[in-house]
């Protein structure tokens, strides 16, 4: 069945990436974008532009930073949760369903109110008993560390708490009847069994994260204060405010090469890859 | 086949699948159009959205009465939007036969070689080029034989002012230099309330001000195809704009987080005294508002900071020449039918029933004569004739963008009630790299 899967990745993959990989090597701006074929032919000179003259590699830095620092904070929140919400009690349906509210706002939700409650004179300043920006400035990093952390954990929670549905309850009852209390449970049965739903939730997560651009957009606006000038935005900018669309593109293709390391690590230790599965 | 060719044979794949074909033959705008539909991309209005349906509806059927083609509005929610439209356009030769533009973006769409340059024929087909107040063709094109915008509507900026708070401080009118307003607001800023409501955070507002302060000392940020953005004027512009909340304190120091809307919204709270950098918009919400009936607009300061007289080459600039330009696509296959359209949106009665439904202003000029003679609009109109252009270059967006960058950056700063010298001159150093690197770009 070779055939309408090759054309349909054809169509949807390799034909959009080949323009992206062709255009990201011309000088394409307003100028040229008419007859785009025609834009001038540059080599690398976007990706050097790209490395030498804009801010691409500190974003790359930023976006990679807080990515793996949100994806290691919603591991044990959503472990937590999903743990909590494990056994049966009453009300159980709706606690699950309320904790997975964060993660299905919509971005542009999530980062309006979050905009409202880090404002100077806002709830977080009133609640941490600071003051000062959250906005901007070094801390604006932490707060976007601290919304795409609420805004991301559910995901952990969701796959892992998947992940316990499936695991057999007679393994829960031999452990019991082995003497094992509730920690030698969780760690020697409950979370080996969990590593697979919970270790894709994680690169999924930092994905998410790293190609996050609707939370900073709306956080933080454009341009964006230099702490939080995360990947996509930066993007974003070159191509929708400068016009530089040869140069945006360029960055794209870093970025797709950034997020492609941690996916094939992932494929690879699953072995999606070879349809083998993973045991 | 070669690479060029593949990549063009792939690019219209692509776009063949995500855009959709509009109209077909060409058609003269006299003679039989029954079954012709042009296609116009204006922005969604959000402040009068049902407002909007009506007018399209009513446009439309106008139109079909005078020509018997009928028009189908699309509406763009960002600018985000409408240059993802334009682009999409512009690459594939199809889409919308007529789009209105912001001002600011009528140079950019006009790089793109996309659009119509109207010769003197084209311009009778509209109802002539002396239909139009001058000073809204002042960014029409880079000179007068290559126009491509064809001046819509007008949304001079002012800045609004509570007649409550002057007068109690016996004020007697708003100060015409920057330095003036300054002192005003340190003398109004006493109760709970203060001298100036102004939007840090704001995209666009920040710009705006640097370009008319340093337009007015006669160093304009772009001349002539060269940045000006790390010269002394720019520096003293920036000092006084951010020096307002930093050490002059005659603003909230919430506003580091304000947008335009929530200044607008202090200065309905009655928390501010002056407003500035806002157009005829502000009315819908300020009539609202607690300030209701207590509040005037006048024209913002025309003297530059650190002045008390217009300096030598400084121009009297009282805000960017803002609002919006139409624009025929070249791919259109009306273009007569499409300048017909212009026309009818472009009259006296049109323009006037524009401004009473949306309170834009005309373009039109006895439709803006008109309007002149009503005392509440009197600021508003002045200031639409003392507009003057941003420089018609395609890279006046980057430079726009470098020169509110400097404002972001500096927020920190100005969270800490100081201006730090190093750092706005090394920002203003490295805006004007960016920005020379956008002009020698420009094509």
């Amino acid at each position: 069945m070779f055939l309408p899967g090759g054309v349909l990745t054809l169509l949807v993959i390799v034909v959009p990436l080949a323009l992206a990989l062709y255009i990201s090597l011309l000088d394409l701006d307003q100028y040229s974008i008419r007859e785009w074929v025609g834009a001038e032919f540059i080599g690398f000179e976007n990706y050097v532009e790209a490395v030498r003259d804009s801010n691409l590699v500190h974003a790359i830095g930023l976006s990679v930073g807080y990515s793996a620092l949100v994806t290691v904070g919603c591991l044990p929140i959503g472990l937590a949760a999903a743990v909590a919400t494990q056994d049966r009690f009453k009300g159980r349906g709706l606690v699950r369903s309320v904790l997975l509210v964060p993660y299905v706002l919509p971005a542009f939700v999530v980062g309006s109110t979050w905009r409202i409650i880090f404002q100077p004179d806002g709830v977080a300043n009133e609640v941490l008993g600071t003051s000062g920006l959250w906005l901007n400035g070094p801390r604006s990093f932490w707060a976007l560390v601290i919304v795409q952390l609420w805004a991301g954990w559910p995901l952990v929670y969701l796959l892992a708490a998947a992940g316990l549905q499936s695991l057999d309850v007679t393994v829960h009852e031999a452990a019991a009847l082995d003497g094992a209390g509730w920690w030698a449970k969780l760690r020697h049965v409950v979370l080996p069994q969990l590593r697979g739903p919970v270790s894709l939730a994680l690169v999924i997560s930092f994905l998410h994260n790293v190609n996050s651009f609707t939370l900073p957009f709306v956080l933080f606006g454009v341009p964006s204060p230099y702490d939080v000038e995360v990947l996509p935005v930066l993007t974003y900018v070159e191509s929708f405010q400068n016009f530089e669309f040869g140069l945006s593109v360029a960055m794209a293709v870093v970025s797709l090469v950034l997020v492609a390391i941690p996916m094939a690590v992932y494929l690879r230790a699953v072995r999606l890859d070879t349809g083998r599965g993973q045991r | 086949m070669n690479r060029r060719q593949l990549a063009a044979l792939a690019g219209a794949l692509l776009l063949s699948t995500t855009l959709t074909a509009c109209g077909s033959d060409d058609d003269p705008a006299s003679g039989d159009n029954s079954g012709v539909t042009l296609t116009m991309l204006m922005g969604v209005n959000n402040i009068y959205p049902e407002q909007q349906r009506a007018w399209f509806t009513e446009v439309s059927d106008k139109f079909k009465a005078e020509t018997g083609a009928s028009v189908r509005f699309e509406t763009f929610a960002s600018a985000n939007d409408e240059l993802t439209k334009i682009q999409t356009s512009v690459v594939s030769g199809q889409g919308p036969d007529v789009y209105a533009l912001g001002t600011t973006f009528t140079p950019t769409a006009y790089a793109t070689g996309a659009f119509v340059e109207l010769t003197k024929e084209d311009w009778d087909k509209v109802g002539g080029r002396e239909r139009f107040l001058p000073a809204t063709l002042g960014i029409s094109g880079p000179d007068q034989e290559h126009e491509v915008g064809i001046p819509f509507a007008s949304r001079p900026f002012v800045m609004a002012y509570n007649k409550d708070l002057l007068t109690a401080a016996g004020i007697d009118k708003p100060a015409d230099s920057w330095d003036g307003l300054r002192d005003q607001a340190k003398q109004l800023t006493k109760d709970g309330a203060y001298g100036l409501a102004i939007g840090y955070a704001d995209g666009f507002d920040p710009w705006k001000f640097i370009w008319a302060m340093t337009t007015q000392a006669g160093t304009p940020v772009v001349k002539d195809g060269k940045a000006a953005l790390d010269g002394p004027n720019t520096k003293a512009a920036y000092e006084a704009y951010l020096g307002w909340l930093a050490t002059d304190k005659v603003v909230d120091p919430a506003a580091v987080g304000w947008k335009n809307a929530q200044a607008i919204a202090a200065f309905g709270e009655g928390k501010a005294a002056y407003l500035p950098m806002v157009s005829a918009s502000s009315k819908v919400s300020l009539d609202k508002s607690k300030v209701a009936g207590r509040y005037a607009y006048a024209v913002m300061p025309t003297i530059p900071p650190g002045a008390t007289s217009l300096p030598a080459g400084g121009v009297a600039a009282t805000s960017i020449l803002s609002g919006d330009n139409v624009v025929v696509a070249k791919y259109s296959k009306h273009k007569d039918l499409a300048l017909a359209l212009v026309k009818l949106l472009t009259s006296e009665e049109s323009q006037t029933s524009y401004y009473k439904t949306f309170g834009e202003l005309p373009t039109n000029q006895a439709a803006a004569t008109a309007l002149g003679s009503d005392p509440a609009l009197a600021a508003i109109v002045d200031s639409a004739g003392k507009s003057l252009n941003t420089p018609f270059t395609g890279g006046w967006s980057a430079v726009q963008l470098e020169l509110t960058n400097v404002v972001v950056q500096s927020i920190p700063d100005l969270s800490a009630g100081k201006v730090d010298d190093a750092k706005l001159t090394g920002l203003l150093g490295q805006a004007q790299t960016k920005a020379q690197q956008a002009l020698d770009k420009a094509k």
